[in-house]
């Protein structure tokens, strides 16, 4: 082999070098591009990935909702919607409770309330304008107000109208949880995770108030019959997009505002109808409340009293509607015209009363491990 | 001790100080917490209650059967990319790596398309046999769980065994068919002794990868069948720590378990190695032709497999379910670079990769060098850390790591950091197992040469080791980075809005309706990995060229 066919050797101590200088570079580029901005004080709020995303401008929601008030006070708001849903939010809370980052948190819903860990990153706190906001949501949510009612909505079983109707299948108008255990109706169901989704755990206890409380029956019965047929997704995400996707999958459980916004957002007659569950000449649902809290030991508790305050004036209450497609709580803000599809909570009977929180709460762990026996066998 | 050894000590212990500081201690503050803080479920409780145990039992299961698909499957179409020569070789083997990028949540997609009720599969099956209900349905239940983990997996068989394959002498084999030996003998004597320590490596990583597996189980198991690793996930978002912390000791111990198995498994299978080379390629007309219906029939099978669902991926980028029509948003959203737009996650996800790719390779070196030759304690504990972080859940890291690193440093409004420290963590076992292999085929000989030449301890390992090792840092680098720009789990808990990668990017769009968006960031993944792929491929190969 001739010299000639030998490549030419770099230095490594050079590669070394120069590998460094560009890896260096890059960090400090990266490094300077997201270091954060504004002024070093500002009032850090915590709150799960779709809060106020389903409206027209998703973009600009935060400064058209709080921008009045961070003129009013000359502080700026951050929304940080962190990457996961409410209890991942508590769970970034209880690894920050040594040194608290965040002064509010949203969308602590009232079974999640229920759990001491959940109360311990949070301060009791009283709004002033409480008067706003329905007794019945502050009974619901937290009579002890570690958390002030935000918004509301009913879950229910919601169908799409192209894969089926009241002419196909007559019993959608009066859907009890026996028509739905039939293996046509079971296979047709897609729902979430009870353990990872709050709407798939107010699905269960829905089926659980209406088992124990309105039948008087072991409510595992309806669960034993319908495993291995309904589809369990891990969560609403999930469970929408086979719904929206499979041909063969006609019921979700999703919220009773489903049909509202389908008409807001398509411009025609719905295409998606609500079957709240019923029993006995009357329908029911579950509610959830989602609320805001004082973080314990948050950097400015003044203002973060404030800010709750002004979250239950209709500045941001009268956004709740299209943006977050829950009710508002504030009772003097008026419905939009799309909301005439969704289901009224004047339109069935409230579930939450037939299930104490203090039950909720004993056996609330119990629960779901009997669903995973059932569901595990 | 003189300087040179210093250095070489220093850097050979550097990863296992990283780990410990990084991996280890983080972990053990949560579980400790978890377990002997006494809040929630006891370990004696976790440990008798049944559903552990049928979860358990479930997980051992699962991981086995996907492990043994994924190699039956796999195999095959090492020999394939080695032996056989053909046209757009370098695209296919980035190709393999695509199953390893995406996020769980469209795999699943792409498999109830692919395989599911109604889907292009069950259609097929249904105007053969002239049913009008659905026929088969693979994407549910334990088949769809097994089905998809090999689709997982099939790269990491194929990648792996493969770049072992690529450094078998064929003079070897010639010398043995000169002997007379048959196809056969050649195969079980030569050509399976030389490939098991890879095989041996991929089948594991793949054991562990399905063991710790969670949101394909999750998303196809129907709510029915979970995995350790999907209790834990449970048990943190209801504050179980006791639990949590009990199942994911448990999953550490068998990890543990099966890495020291591992070890010993690989010291008694070390032997001679031959002579460092080229593998022998043959042309497809070269074969005869029941071998080239063999081919196109595994190929067949395999594209099934592995491109139905990417072919899904593809064609979601571009159309839109909700108002059945083709569109070019989703691309035109990834270029924007406001909230919302895609442009941040893409450069997240490119940075965050990138530069744990790189250090996921400079700790895979020293890794693999610790674990080389030697039986002294400090190699075996080395070939075990570098498997545990597959055996951590992710979950648990993501925790400690926020718990022990990001909250008392402060780094909670700015995370960034920590995210690539996971990332580097979770790629690490890949790299290291891979380019350990590679460090394995050199045959010393050469090393033996270079320092008779009087090659310095830097020069050897950069113009001798480096070269050599050249397709397993390739292969590991490729995987490092996949798990890196493909992982979820940690991401999420320690990512805040402005750390958003593009696999998160993909889930948030598909929660809030937007198919397209999702779709195309999907693609932009996959593209992404094939480019980078490609150049290190095309890096490598101009490198090692040199050196042979």
């Amino acid at each position: 082999m001739s010299a000639g066919q030998y490549p030419t050797r770099r230095d490594p101590r050079r590669v070394i070098m120069g590998l460094a200088v560009i890896v260096t570079v890059t960090v400090a580029a990266y490094t300077v591009w997201v270091w954060p901005r504004g002024p070093a004080n500002k009032l850090i709020v915590y709150t799960y990935d779709s809060f106020m995303a389903w409206g027209d401008d998703p973009l600009t929601i935060d400064s058209r909702v709080f921008g009045p008030f961070m003129q009013q006070y000359d502080v700026e708001i951050e929304i940080v919607r962190l990457q996961t849903d409410a209890n991942g939010v508590i769970a970034r809370l209880i690894t920050e409770l040594e040194r608290p980052v965040a002064d509010v948190v949203i969308g602590i819903d009232n079974v999640l309330i229920l759990q001491e860990p959940s109360q311990s990153v949070l301060e009791p706190y009283t709004p002033s304008n409480i008067n706003l906001v329905n007794d019945s949501l502050i009974a619901s949510l937290d009579p002890e107000h570690y958390v002030t009612p935000f918004d509301f909505g009913l879950v229910s079983l919601i169908y799409s109208m192209a894969k089926i109707n009241a002419t196909t299948h007559p019993e959608v108008a009066n859907l009890t949880f026996s028509n739905l255990g039939t293996t046509e109706m079971a296979s047709s169901l897609v729902t979430e995770d009870p353990h990872l989704s709050s709407t798939g755990l107010a699905f269960l206890l829905t089926e659980i108030a209406v088992y124990e409380k309105l039948l008087g029956q072991d409510w595992r019965q309806w669960w034993s019959q319908v495993h291995g047929y309904v589809d369990v997704l891990p969560g609403w995400t999930d469970v929408w997009q086979v719904w929206s996707t499979e041909a063969t999958k006609w019921f979700l459980v999703s919220y009773g505002t489903d049909p509202a916004y389908s008409y807001y957002s398509t411009n025609s007659t719905p295409d998606a109808a609500v079957a709240p569950v019923y029993n006995a000449g009357s329908h029911y649902a579950w509610m959830q409340v989602e609320g805001i809290g004082l973080v314990k030991n948050g950097p400015n508790p003044t203002l973060a009293k404030a800010f709750i305050d002004y979250c239950l004036t209709s500045s941001v209450q009268s956004y709740v509607a299209l943006n977050q497609w829950m009710f508002p709580v504030n009772n003097e803000v008026t419905l939009p015209t799309a909301y005439s599809y969704a289901l009224q909570a004047e339109d069935v009977n409230i579930l939450n009363a037939l299930l104490p929180r203090s039950e909720i709460a004993a056996n609330l762990t119990l629960w779901l491990d009997e669903w995973d026996i059932i569901f595990s066998s | 001790m003189n300087r040179h050894s210093l250095m070489g000590h220093l850097a050979l212990a550097s990863p296992l100080v990283l780990l410990m500081c990084f991996l280890v201690y983080p972990v053990a503050d949560v579980l400790g917490q978890g377990l002997f803080s006494g809040t929630g479920t006891s370990f004696y409780d976790v440990v008798v209650s049944p559903v552990t145990q049928r979860t358990f039992t479930f997980t051992v299961i699962q991981a086995a059967l996907s492990t043994a698909l994924a190699v039956l499957l796999g195999l095959p179409g090492a020999f394939l990319i080695v032996r056989l020569r053909f046209r757009g070789k370098s695209v296919i083997r980035a190709a393999m790596i695509i199953p390893f990028v995406l996020p769980p949540i469209v795999v699943v997609v792409g498999f109830l398309q692919m395989f599911g009720a109604f889907g292009i599969l069950d259609s097929l099956m249904m105007a053969i046999t002239g049913s009008p209900v659905s026929v088969i349905n693979l994407a549910a239940g334990l088949p769809g769980i097994v089905l998809a983990h090999a689709f997982y997996n099939i790269p990491l068989v194929v990648l792996m065994v493969s770049a072992s394959l690529e450094r078998l002498n064929p003079e070897v084999e010639e010398s043995a068919e000169l002997l007379g030996a048959s196809h056969f003998q050649n195969l079980r004597r030569i050509v399976l002794p030389h490939i098991i320590p890879s095989l041996l490596a991929s089948a594991v990583l793949t054991y562990l990868f399905c063991f710790t597996s969670f949101p394909i189980v999750l998303a196809l198991g129907q709510g029915s069948y979970m995995t350790l690793e999907a209790r834990i996930w449970y048990a943190f978002r209801y504050f179980d720590y006791g639990e949590a912390s009990s199942l994911a000791l448990i999953q550490i111990l068998v990890t543990l378990s099966l890495a020291y198995s591992y070890v010993r498994l690989g010291r008694m299978r070390q032997q001679g190695i031959a002579p460092t080379s080229n593998a022998k390629q043959v042309g497809l007309r070269d074969l005869n032709r029941v071998q080239v219906v063999l081919i196109l029939a595994y190929l067949a099978l395999l594209a099934f497999l592995v491109a139905g669902p990417i072919a899904a991926v593809v064609r979601s980028s571009i159309y839109d379910p909700l108002t059945r029509s083709y569109s070019l948003a989703g691309f035109e959203n990834l270029l924007s670079a406001g909230t919302g737009g895609g442009l941040v996650p893409l450069v997240n996800s490119a940075f965050y990769a990138t530069m744990s790719t790189l250090f996921a390779v400079a700790l895979g070196i020293p890794l693999a060098f610790a674990h080389r030759g030697s039986k002294n304690p400090a190699a075996s504990l080395a070939s075990i850390m570098a498997l545990l972080p597959l055996g951590v859940s992710a979950i648990t890291l993501a925790y400690g790591l926020m718990r022990a690193i990001v909250v008392p440093l402060g780094l909670s409004s700015n995370p960034w950091p920590v995210i690539i420290v996971a990332q580097t963590i979770i790629g690490l076992p890949f790299s290291a197992r891979s380019i350990e292999i590679a460090l394995r085929s050199i045959d010393p000989a050469l090393l033996d040469q270079a320092d008779l030449l009087g090659a310095s301890r830097l020069q050897k390992l950069f113009f001798v080791e480096l070269p050599l090792l050249a397709p397993g840092i390739l292969v590991g680098a490729a995987f490092a980075f996949a798990m890196a720009i493909g992982e979820m789990s940690a991401t999420l808990f320690i990512a805040l809005p402005q750390n958003v990668t593009l696999a998160v990017a993909i889930y948030q769009n598909l929660g809030v309706r937007k198919f397209v968006e999702a779709g195309a960031g999907a693609l932009v993944l996959v593209v992404t990995c094939l480019v980078a792929f490609l150049t290190i491929d095309r890096m490598t190969s101009g490198s090692s060229g040199g050196t042979l």
